[in-house]
């Protein structure tokens, strides 16, 4: 399970590269939907990374909220 | 109240009562499936108040730098909005954002409204942020409502038609209403100034109730956790870019089109328009809001003889042993207990030299006790389950 | 009912859904098991589990609502907080912590609920005996003349 987590970060690790790249290249070339729509992408792979670290238990339950 | 032997509840008897209880049921049985998925601390369905502040969040942020170039006035409106749209670096995108953060908080916030009502989250004094609720809910409404007015194309026109329309249906106040509405006795250069001001000044009378809705909670779960942060900005940026916001044609004096892109969210009532009557209508929506408002007192699942511990009575401090220790004041979750001065000095030896009193502020108390748990001195009690038929419940236990 | 250590469990009313589990205010898996249904998770004051575990009992436990979804918002957190305190405190006078339990279960949560009980159960079977009854009462008029300061 914990690979199939650590392979799950890589991979979205891998897109957002991908999406940050995108999003210089709307910016680039003035296509500023395409870049915008990549900067969504990128904050919803960063959402995903985020469960999966906390799904591994890396990152832990707000205090309170332990 | 019987507390000896633990008796099980008896099941709701009504037939509206097993109904709710079902729904109740089911919005649990909901949280069972996605707590698989999702630790209890990033369940999204704990946190719909969260993530209704935070879509409101970027509407305000978004809604600010559309303020920068929108002009308000019929022949500019329009244009001013294509401009934002394709001339504005990434204003179109931020124009998507506005438009689709709407949508996800009127979705937040529905869902908001009917998990507190289907969990019994609106008992006793909870009517308050109930109430509270409600009035966010009509007011967002028609906040998303002047939102399509401003962008002047023939929806919009439309649109202003068919409120009108609905307005001048009521009897007495109608023309008066309509006359407020769009600044005059017809469409005029005022119109988009008064629909601007109706759009931004209920949208900042939203923070004033939200002022209210927190009122009376002790830590509000404000912002929901950070996947769902990124997860809900990620969301409308990428809708944003994918299908942009776009408007249809521009408003001409004589159009009369016959029909508009609808919108789910927002322009029921409108699509409604299509079989009832604009006074039918208006009535509707009163009487959809008036059941609202009163749901948190028409809509028990049990009466109150029912509802067992549920129904315990408001907590009750016992003078002579508070000592002013704070202890319930900062672990009541609804802050319905107050510190006050102490009048005179209690009776038992800790509280003897106290300088606080806890005194319960009946109106905020919903009896479920945590103040009891919260007092090591026996200094608070809930009138019917005492802290004596606890303790012969657990004598009955040990002895056995 | 003599078969398994005496457990008292104060069940919040609207966590587990108890009624096809108990019977005359005992589970009716395990007939020792004593339950005290509460307004809240949070109405459970520490002072109680430790009377109850002086006055005999061999193991208390909280049942609330799961973590987030108290019905009255924090009961289940700040019971869980007094829980870990009350804990600390028993470890110091040599009183087994295991004997004190925290669970938290929903309305749907009834089987994983009993599978919990039975394992704080048999926890609490495996620990040495326990220190008799520090004060054996005779009469049913409680804990009203025996203060505990805190």
């Amino acid at each position: 399970m914990r690979n199939m987590y650590t392979a799950g970060i890589v991979l979205l690790s891998g897109l957002s590269l991908a999406f940050a790249l995108g999003i210089l290249y709307g910016e680039a070339t003035d296509r500023w939907f395409f870049g915008g729509a990549l900067v969504g992408a990128l904050l919803m792979a960063y959402s995903g990374i985020v469960l999966l670290l906390r799904k591994m238990g890396i990152i832990g339950p707000r205090k309170a909220e332990r | 109240m019987s507390t000896g032997a633990g008796i099980a509840p008896s099941p709701p008897r009504s037939r509206y009562g097993r109904f709710m209880t079902g729904v109740l049921r089911g919005t649990l049985k909901l949280d069972v499936w996605i707590n698989k998925v999702y630790p209890a601390d990033y369940n999204p369905l704990y946190y719909t108040g969260g993530l209704s502040n935070l879509f409101l969040f970027i509407l305000v942020l978004s809604g600010i730098f559309l303020f920068f170039y929108y002009e308000a006035s019929l022949v500019e409106g329009f244009a001013s909005v294509q401009y934002i749209t394709l001339g504005v670096p990434y204003g179109g995108l931020i124009r998507g954002v506005h438009r689709y953060a709407a949508d996800g908080f009127i979705v937040a916030v529905l869902l908001h409204l009917f998990r507190n009502w289907f969990t019994d989250r609106y008992l006793f004094s909870r009517d308050n942020p109930w109430i509270s609720g409600m009035f966010l809910l009509i007011f967002g409404g028609f906040v998303g409502f002047t939102g399509y007015q401003l962008v002047w194309d023939e929806r919009a026109q439309v649109l202003t038609a068919m409120f009108v329309g609905m307005l001048r249906s009521l009897p007495l106040i109608g023309d008066w209403l309509a006359r407020v509405f769009i600044g005059g006795a017809g469409v005029s250069d005022g119109t988009l100034v008064r629909a601007l001001f109706l759009h931004i000044g209920p949208a900042s009378a939203l923070y004033v109730m939200l002022w209210w809705h927190y009122l009376r909670l002790r830590h509000p779960k404000i912002w929901p956790p950070a996947t769902w942060v990124l997860a809900s900005v990620g969301l409308v940026f990428l809708l944003a870019g994918v299908i942009p916001a776009t408007s249809g044609q521009p408003a001409a004096p004589a159009g009369r089109p016959a029909s508009f892109p609808m919108d789910i969210f927002f322009l029921i009532p409108f699509w409604l328009l299509n079989y009832m009557s604009p006074f039918a209508v208006m009535v509707l929506l009163g009487a959809l809001f008036t059941l609202g408002f009163a749901i948190p007192y028409i809509a028990r699942r049990e009466a109150p003889q029912e509802m067992s511990v549920r129904h315990a009575g408001v907590a009750q401090v016992i003078d002579g042993n508070c000592t002013g220790c704070e202890l319930c004041f900062f672990d009541c979750p609804y802050n319905a207990i107050a510190m006050v001065p102490s009048p005179a000095p209690g009776l038992s030896r800790a509280a003897a030299n106290r300088t606080w009193l806890a005194v319960v502020i009946e109106s905020r108390c919903v009896e479920c006790g945590i103040c009891i748990g919260a007092c090591p001195f026996e200094a608070l009690e809930l009138p019917k389950f005492l802290e004596r038929d606890v303790q012969a419940q657990v004598l009955e236990a040990v002895r056995a | 009912m003599s078969n398994g250590p005496k457990v008292v469990g104060f069940v919040c009313d609207w966590s587990v859904d108890l009624v096809p589990l108990m019977e005359g205010g005992r589970l009716r898996e395990m007939p020792s098991v004593r339950i005290i249904r509460v307004p809240c998770s949070g109405f459970v004051r520490p002072s109680w589990l430790e009377d109850a575990l002086g006055r005999g009992a061999d193991g208390v436990f909280v049942t609330g609502c799961p973590y987030g979804d108290c019905l009255n918002r924090e009961g289940n957190y700040l019971m869980r907080d007094r829980v870990d305190q009350l804990q600390r405190r028993l470890q110091r006078r040599r009183v087994d912590p295991a004997r004190l339990g925290m669970l938290a279960y929903g309305l749907h949560d009834g089987p994983a609920f009993l599978a919990a009980v039975r394992a704080f159960v048999e926890g609490i079977r495996a620990l040495p005996a326990a220190a008799p009854p520090r004060s054996a009462p005779a009469a049913p008029a409680p804990a009203a003349a025996e203060r505990e300061t805190p």
